[in-house]
């Protein structure tokens, strides 16, 4: 393996990663709140690629057919659509189910994520989709090929993160929003007004998956299972990077991206998933509370 | 029979016990109190093996169990009881017991399937020597009721109840008394009384210092994660820095 | 007795072995099994693999128990340290793991093609004898494994099970291991699910890794939820009630013209998230049985 197709691969591996982190962190964030894995995250992504594909299809041909306009409204629309559906979970069932065993949850967001897919093969069908953009051909840098809509990928990824933290650290909802996650007793014995905070919480969770969907369905294609075998690799991530931090999600996501692009040649590519749910289950076997975790959540 | 020898225990950067030195012979009575967030449940959960000592050792019956797993503590004879009652809910009294005592060789897929004979004999003489221990703990009515039946003192004395089937040398009980109605209280320190009867070490946490004082011999103070006072409790009570603890609160 | 009953009936049997698994892992001990379809599959490719190179029936029955229970060793091993929600994510993933590797490694498992030309079980008999005498193994393959259940929970064993599953710490407190029995627990109702795999190898005559998605385990979680968890009795009428439920939507597509069989699939996939989202909000007691919620 030469050093262009291992530069090549971790070139790759940090795109997947930066992509992976979006629904990590949402995956993160809901887990140290609501205290409990919310399957319905990677279901949640296929909704906001199908969404944004769709509507970007209609748009083509009108003024807003311009590949990246016609992008950015698609994807606007992905957000508000998985935002809403997201604080509506969080309204009509999670919400109940507070006080509630964390299997119950847990349960109800696997059949979220099944009703989402299959609401979604009813309307759609199950035929692929891809988004309308420009083909373009990848830059050559002496043997490291990037192709520039991964590196738009990326960057997208970045900003969105960058602002999600950025809100994270100086916004005041956020700081709050990040304190919680941190510390949940905080939030009650403090007083904090939890169910705005609730609110802003699901919502942000449905922006990060839309977004991350959306980045997802760019670089590959957009299919029922698009968002569920991302699924495991965004656990694997939120695990690594410890519950609770954000920092960790991302640190983690980018962990496994590369992780899994550098497995490619020793076990081909169609074992990522089998990749992540064995860093997953090694991480958990020697460290239960996850690499940067607190050992007082492990148990 | 148990030698604390040292210990800190520290989450992160804070250490909330520091350099505990206690030495329990058999069969003695030792009362732990001191101020919340002394660092008395922590030292017990050290004790018991929940917890990971960062400093010092601790030695049972002759051996080091420092790095031992808490189950492996129990079954060389050292039983504790928690703060909050851990009762198993969907058992009866009865079977809370019984799943409590020893009982390898019966505990098995093995056993359930062809050693059914076996296990029901050892069921019956199991039985036999719950209603002695539930005899002594004042619960031999409520036998056959659910345990989460029982009210919040019923359930503490079948967690003593509990940690007798092991025929232990040693029980930590962590606040006993807690929670605990005047009436229940006064049978508590008689079982208490009966169960150190037999030979059994006692070492119990508790901040009711009157229920305390009835039946220890040597009592302990912490604060602050380190150990303040030990001795015979009048006088322990009276010495200055456990007042000054208690700043000044009933002692 | 009608053929297509006959054939509905054996699938209820298939899935029941699977729900007394489960619902023993689950029920009895705690452990979130959302892997359950996994030990369903391996079972199903030992035999069905075996017997196409000619092996007698009953040793690759005996083999895909054996192969289903070990591979739930390491996940045993897992289900010691972790705690619930860890454990579901570890088993799922487990179970599309092996889904994968299923679909990949062509050479042994003949991939995403699948294996046809399964040996049918009892197929020397001919017709209906046939269909007949697979109903009756798979009753008396039931009945022994809602014995043994029985005996299992009965006895002191069964005893800790349920001690561990509403107190773990305390268990532990009282010097006992509860590793050594989750995992035998685990190893238990994997070994059902084994054995219920290769009755649907041999009974189908073709498998293909689509048959095992995650969907199946939720199936059988639905079984033991309506059938209210921890409940022998329950897993077995919940079982009834998902497969009536299955082939009921069947029906449904015949009486209404113009839908695919690939809708139906999705009606089911919504109507089965939307019956875990209506469980768990409404019939919480099915999830936890008798236990105390």
């Amino acid at each position: 393996m030469t050093l262009a197709g291992v530069a090549n691969l971790a070139v790759n591996g940090l795109v997947e990663g930066a992509v992976i982190a979006l629904p990590a962190l949402a995956l993160t964030l809901v887990m140290s709140i609501a205290r409990f894995p919310n399957a319905a995250t990677g279901d949640l992504m296929t909704l906001g690629a199908y969404v944004a594909v769709g509507v970007q299809a209609v748009l083509v041909g009108s003024a807003f057919g311009a590949p990246l306009l016609g992008m950015a409204v698609a994807t606007l629309a992905a957000v508000v659509a998985c935002a809403i559906v997201s604080v509506a979970a969080y309204e009509l069932i999670f919400r109940r189910l507070g006080r509630a065993a964390m299997v119950a949850s847990l349960l109800a967001s696997i059949g979220l994520a099944f009703l989402i897919r299959s609401l979604i093969t009813l309307v759609v069908g199950h035929e692929q989709h891809t988004f309308a953009l420009p083909l373009v051909r990848a830059w050559n840098f002496g043997g490291l090929r990037v192709l520039p809509t991964d590196l738009a990928i990326g960057a997208v990824a970045l900003v969105v993160l960058a602002a999600v933290f950025a809100w994270l650290h100086f916004g005041r909802s956020g700081r709050l929003l990040r304190a919680v996650a941190d510390n949940p007793d905080l939030a009650r014995l403090s007083g904090i007004r939890a169910q705005r905070l609730m609110w802003l919480l699901w919502a942000l969770a449905g922006v990060l998956s839309a977004i991350g969907g959306v980045l997802l369905g760019v670089k590959s294609v957009v299919m029922p299972e698009l968002g569920w075998e991302l699924l495991l690799p965004a656990f694997a991530a939120m695990i690594l990077g410890g519950i609770g931090s954000p920092a960790g999600a991302v640190a983690g996501a980018l962990l496994m991206g590369v992780g899994q692009e550098l497995s490619v040649p020793l076990v081909g590519p169609t074992y990522k998933i089998a990749v992540a749910f064995a860093v997953l289950f090694v991480v958990l076997l020697l460290r239960p509370a996850g690499l940067f975790g607190r050992p007082e959540l492990a148990r | 029979m148990l030698d604390v020898r040292g210990v800190s225990i520290e989450f992160g950067g804070f250490r909330a016990v520091d350099g505990v030195t206690l030495a329990v012979p058999p069969a003695a009575i030792v009362g732990i109190a001191g101020t919340n967030g002394a660092g008395k449940t922590t030292l017990f959960g050290a004790i018991a093996g929940q917890l990971r000592v960062a400093r010092g050792e601790i030695v049972f019956a002759g051996r080091d169990i420092t790095r031992l797993a808490p189950n492996r503590r129990a079954r060389l004879g050292l039983a504790r009881t928690f703060q909050v009652p851990r009762e198993f809910g969907s058992l009866s009294v009865l079977d809370n017991l019984r799943a409590a005592a020893p009982n390898d060789a019966h505990e098995s897929l093995a056993a359930a399937w062809f050693g059914r004979a076996g296990a029901a004999r050892a069921d019956g003489e199991l039985e036999r020597r719950a209603d002695d221990v539930l005899a002594l703990t004042g619960l031999s009515t409520m036998r056959d009721q659910p345990a989460s039946a029982l009210s919040g003192g019923q359930k503490k004395l079948l967690e003593l109840s509990r940690a007798l089937m092991g025929s232990p040398k040693c029980i930590l009980l962590d606040e006993p008394f807690a929670g605990v109605n005047p009436v229940l209280i006064a049978q508590l320190l008689d079982v208490l009384r009966a169960v150190h009867a037999r030979g059994i070490a006692l070492v119990v946490i508790e901040h009711n210092l009157q229920a305390l004082k009835a039946v220890v011999r040597r009592l302990v103070v912490m604060d602050q994660g380190r150990v303040i006072a030990d001795g015979e409790p009048g006088a322990v009570l009276d010495d200055a820095r456990v007042q000054e603890a208690y700043m000044g609160g009933v002692v | 007795m009608d053929a297509y009953l006959v054939a509905v009936f054996s699938v209820v049997l298939i899935y029941a072995l699977l729900a007394i698994g489960l619902n023993l892992q689950y029920g009895e001990t705690g452990l979130i099994n959302f892997g359950h379809v996994a030990f369903f599959a391996l079972g199903a490719y030992a035999s069905a693999l075996l017997a196409l190179r000619g092996w007698p029936l009953p040793a690759t029955f005996a083999v895909a128990a054996a192969v289903a229970a070990v591979a739930a060793v390491p996940l045993g091993l897992a289900a010691l340290r972790l705690r619930q929600d860890y454990l579901a994510i570890v088993t799922l993933g487990f179970s599309e793991t092996v889904r994968l590797v299923l679909q990949e490694e062509r050479a042994i498992t003949l991939g995403v093609q699948g294996v046809p030309g399964i040996p049918k079980l009892f197929g020397a008999l001919g017709g209906r004898a046939t269909d007949l005498a697979i109903l009756l193994a798979l009753l008396v393959a039931v009945a022994l494994a809602a014995w043994a259940t029985h005996l299992l929970k009965t006895s002191p064993f069964g005893r800790l099970l349920r001690a561990i599953r509403d107190n773990e710490t305390a268990v532990t407190a009282l010097g006992k291991d509860p590793a050594r029995y989750k995992i035998q627990v685990f190893m238990f109702g994997a070994a059902l699910a084994g054995i219920a795999g290769a009755f649907y190898a041999h009974f189908l005559t073709f498998i293909s890794p689509e048959q095992f998605v995650p969907l199946v385990t939720f199936y059988v979680w639905m079984s033991i939820i309506l059938g209210g968890v921890g409940s022998l009795r329950g897993a077995l009428a919940g079982t009834l009630l998902l497969v009536a439920f299955l082939e009921g939507s069947r029906f449904i597509r015949d009486l209404v013209p113009g839908v695919a069989e690939v809708q139906m699939a999705s009606v089911r996939l919504a109507i089965v998230g939307l019956a875990l989202i209506l469980f768990v909000l409404y019939r919480p007691q099915g999830l936890f049985g008798r236990q105390a919620s």
